[in-house]
């Protein structure tokens, strides 16, 4: 299942913060989007979940436009995770995670086995099968993370989209985090797009990167290829260092 | 253990309702009138204390339920039909109605008040290009409640003054005089809404959790949110059409029915609500009704003088927690 | 002297439609001989002299005090949606003045009216301590609801009162909207005494209550008791809210619409914000009395239904006004 883009552009009031933008997004793959704040990374995300309509342009599912596809139909392949979500008071972490199921269940049908084995599959996932009856307050902030991507898990997209999944977690938990993500998709085949700020980590953890700047597009592929002094200049306007990374040999970015 | 705590308070409070007041019946007397049909027990079921207090049970429950609905939607405990002026509108439009001599059925007086409130409420907080926050709505509900009751006292002061009084028991909210067919209305308003209610789980379990989650589970956000706005006022409308605008029940329920069921998962928080809606009217009622010999209070007086300490206690919380 | 004089140009306009507008059209020239000669046969002087001219003074002395009031509420909650009606204070007077009546039978006037001042000063501290108000810390929403709550409180208990006695429905409903056409049977001189106190704590505390704005630390270094000026506030509030509504019931939002317009006019210096919203609020009363005694001929609207019928609209525009980043 491939997922693209095709001449997006967003009016954002009179400044336009994407413009004829055209990525894809390759099957099967873990994707991050990089860019400087303001440059339209969640905007991309946004609207690659259907969130928010573009000003122009598609973006294209298998090459259907995804506006005109049921969005129900649409949930049992691609799954959201916005930034920062707030659960309700006291919800069970459970609870949280069996919502992830509303896509796949009827009106009026009921939970059935294939629904639980979902749900366990995930917090299995997420290693967090024995705190499935814990209300979600009582977590630490990683395990309250995981909790969320178990929900998105037990939705069994293909195709799983997360906007800053890493934000408020410190490093330890955001390794945790990628790392989870990352071994999702080598083993059931789970494309992974996540809008990232730490380059390092994004190199790291991702099979393909796209780097956007103020001005739309600069780079897209392999981290090392996109990684470099001068796509860096023009997509932060910083000046940097690129070495390999002394543990896993990508891309690190040191600022000169 | 703990769930049957609200329904064993329901029907422990329905019995007391029925058992006290002006004529007063043992459980034995009332027992044997509704298996045999005759005596003080029977006339008491039948006619005298039965339709009111099945009355309080239908509205009370449709006004919990309302406010729990509110309450998880916007997820915000001061969400409420009555803090946010629709059931002063619906109340509203029924003494207009009544004043101006027109034959409509009552209750699509109250929904048609309630749900013009509503929209107006939408519509006065909408700004374009940026969400509306909860507490603006219930900030702009509480002005539309000012307008509204600006137009009540208008028109108590036109009205001559023996409609003047019957209206003004209207809007403070009382049970007083109801006969079998409020309480068939109530409840089968009640049992429509709350099936309505039931299709829109799904929907409103994921709007809970996030607004953009929900568009990305398959939910359509916006019309989920107005088709489950619009039954909550509605079960609202249905209660004030056969009590008045009783304040503060519908503020008070979830809350309240949610702690003493421990509910967690949606639909058990939802029923608690409904649950403890009915326990919180029918309390309230025996209590107006017995506080004064010799006078029948409206039990708005009732839910009154406790919803407002309860909204007092509520908000000071809220401040600690730093929600406000 | 100058910021005063659009303020007294417009009270002179509202003093000028008070005394015209009216079910009864009197020509011009009446007016003069009333004062000069007032003949007691003639109908026209009647009017003027025992309706139209309580009325007036009636509007200036309410009217004043809940401008002033509105302008001590709004200036120390630091609260854009602070008024007497829609704190509950208006509801505290109303409550103590009905059950005063009751317990009391039918006392004098005055007695009756100094019966609102326990339960003025009663709501007015319970909703500035319940609200936080008082530290000046609390949000606009906070505060609001804390008002709703006591208003819905005080009101149950007063028709609790009401529906004991039934025949005085009758006169409550009347007198709960607010109005001026019973200004003449109220002790207006009394009432006005009342509000000149009040305005005159408040007028002198101004400065103080400029300084506690700047917050309590600095406020103490400028030599200022914080105490004290919040007691002075709530005084000067007590005072005028419960003079007007001993002169015309509880009268909400114009203590809520006043004090931003008057900031408009006066500047930035307090006492002259207070001084201009006397003015306006008189003004803004007999315009709204004058307007209801109008707008659909025979009958009258109340004035308080007339100020409540402006004054949501303007809350519900200020409302939306109170960003998120103001409710903390």
């Amino acid at each position: 299942m491939i997922l693209s883009t095709r001449a997006l552009s967003f009016g954002y009031g009179t400044r336009s913060v994407l413009r004829d933008l055209d990525v894809v997004i390759p099957e099967r793959r873990v994707t991050a989007i990089l860019g400087p704040n303001g440059c339209g990374k969640s905007t991309l995300l946004k609207a690659m979940a259907r969130l928010i309509r573009p000003a122009s342009g598609q973006v294209l599912l298998d090459g259907a436009d995804i506006r005109n596809q049921d969005t129900r139909a649409l949930a049992r392949r691609l799954a959201i995770l916005p930034q920062a979500p707030v659960a309700p008071e006291g919800i069970l972490v459970g609870d949280l995670v069996r919502r992830g199921r509303i896509p796949w269940r009827g009106l009026l049908s009921p939970w059935r086995a294939e629904d639980a084995r979902a749900c366990a599959a995930a917090l299995q996932a997420v290693g967090l099968t024995h705190l499935a009856h814990r209300p979600l307050d009582e977590l630490s902030g990683g395990q309250r993370q995981r909790a969320w991507i178990a929900l998105v898990l037990a939705q069994e997209p293909r195709l799983l989209l997360l906007d800053e999944p890493t934000t408020f977690l410190d490093l330890v938990h955001q390794v945790e985090v990628l790392s989870l993500l990352r071994r999702r998709n080598r083993e059931s085949g789970l494309t992974v797009v996540s809008v990232l700020h730490d380059m390092n980590l994004a190199a790291r953890f991702s099979d393909h990167l796209i780097l956007l700047g103020p001005q739309g597009l600069v780079a897209a592929g392999a981290p090392d290829l996109v990684l470099t002094p001068e796509s860096l200049h023009a997509a932060f306007g910083l000046r940097a260092v690129v070495q390999p990374d002394p543990v896993a040999g990508t891309p690190m970015v040191i600022p000169a | 253990m703990r769930a049957a705590v609200l329904p064993l308070a329901l029907v422990l409070a329905i019995l007391a309702s029925l058992m006290i007041g002006q004529l007063p019946v043992g459980p034995m007397a009332l027992l044997h009138g509704a298996l045999t049909g005759d005596g003080t027990g029977a006339l008491v079921l039948k006619v005298i204390r039965g339709p009111r207090v099945m009355t309080a049970v239908g509205a009370g429950a449709a006004l919990g339920l309302s406010g729990a609905l509110f309450q998880t939607l916007f997820r915000n405990p001061l969400a409420a039909p009555d803090i946010m002026g629709f059931t002063s509108g619906s109340g509203l439009a029924i003494v207009v109605a009544v004043a101006a001599g027109l034959t409509l059925p009552v209750p699509l007086v109250a929904a048609a008040g309630g749900l013009v409130a509503a929209v107006l409420v939408a519509l006065l907080a909408w700004r374009p290009g940026h969400s509306t926050p909860p507490l603006t709505l219930v900030l702009v509900g509480l002005g539309i409640g000012f307008a509204t009751s600006a137009l009540s006292s208008f028109a108590l002061t036109s009205l001559p003054l023996n409609e003047a009084a019957e209206a003004q028991r209207w809007l403070t909210g009382s049970l007083n005089a109801r006969a079998w067919d409020h309480a068939a209305q109530v409840w089968l308003a009640l049992a429509m809404l709350a099936v309505l209610a039931l299709s829109q789980l799904r929907p409103l379990e994921a709007l809970e959790l996030d607004s953009d989650l929900a568009t990305g589970l398959g939910i359509r956000a916006d019309r989920a949110r107005w088709a489950i706005a619009a039954i909550a006022v509605l079960l609202a409308a249905a209660a004030v059409a056969v009590a008045g605008p009783v304040p503060f029940v519908a503020l008070m329920a979830a809350p309240v029915g949610i702690r003493l069921a421990r509910a967690r998962d949606l639909k058990g928080r939802l029923m608690s609500g409904a649950m403890a809606g009915a326990l919180i009217l029918t309390l309230a009622d025996l209590a107006a009704q017995a506080a004064l010999p010799g006078v029948a209070l409206p039990v708005g007086v009732a839910t009154g003088l406790f919803g407002a300490p309860y909204l007092l206690w509520r908000l000071s919380r809220e401040m600690k927690k730093g929600g406000l | 002297m100058t910021r005063l004089l659009p303020a007294l140009l417009v009270l002179f306009l509202a003093v000028a439609a008070s005394l015209v507008a009216g079910a009864r059209a009197l020509p011009l020239v009446e007016y003069a001989r009333a004062f000069a000669a007032y003949d007691l046969a003639n109908p026209a002087h009647i009017t003027l002299m025992q309706i139209r001219i309580p009325r007036l003074l009636g509007g200036l002395v309410a009217g004043a005090a809940l401008g002033i009031a509105g302008t001590v509420m709004q200036t120390i909650t630091r609260n854009p949606l602070a008024d007497p009606g829609i704190l509950g204070i208006n509801a505290g007077a109303a409550f103590t003045l009905l059950l005063g009546g009751l317990l009391l039978g039918q006392p004098d006037a005055a007695t009756v009216t100094l019966l609102a001042l326990p339960g003025a000063a009663l709501a007015s501290a319970l909703v500035f301590m319940l609200g936080g108000g008082m530290r000046g810390d609390a949000g606009p929403v906070r505060l609001t609801l804390a008002g709703a709550a006591l208003n819905a409180m005080l009101l149950s208990l007063v028709s609790a009162i009401v529906l004991l006695r039934q025949e005085s429905l009758d006169v409550f409903r009347f007198w709960v909207a607010g109005s001026l056409a019973e200004a003449g049977a109220r002790p207006i001189l009394f009432m006005a005494l009342l509000a000149a106190g009040g305005g005159l704590v408040a007028l002198a505390a101004a400065p103080r209550i400029e300084a506690l704005l700047l917050g309590e630390a600095l406020s103490r270094g400028l030599g200022t008791r914080p105490g004290w000026v919040q007691a002075a506030a709530l005084v000067a509030v007590t005072l005028t809210t419960s003079a007007a509504v001993g002169v015309a019931g509880p009268i909400a939002f114009l203590g809520l619409i006043v004090p931003p317009i008057a900031r408009r006019f006066a500047g930035s210096s307090l006492r002259m914000q207070l001084l201009v919203s006397a003015l306006l609020g008189a003004a803004l009363l007999l315009m709204a009395d004058a307007l209801g005694r109008v707008v659909i001929p025979p009958s009258e609207v109340r004035a308080g239904i007339m100020t409540a019928l402006i004054g949501a609209p303007v809350f519900i525009w200020l409302a939306r006004r109170v960003r998120s980043g103001a409710f903390g």
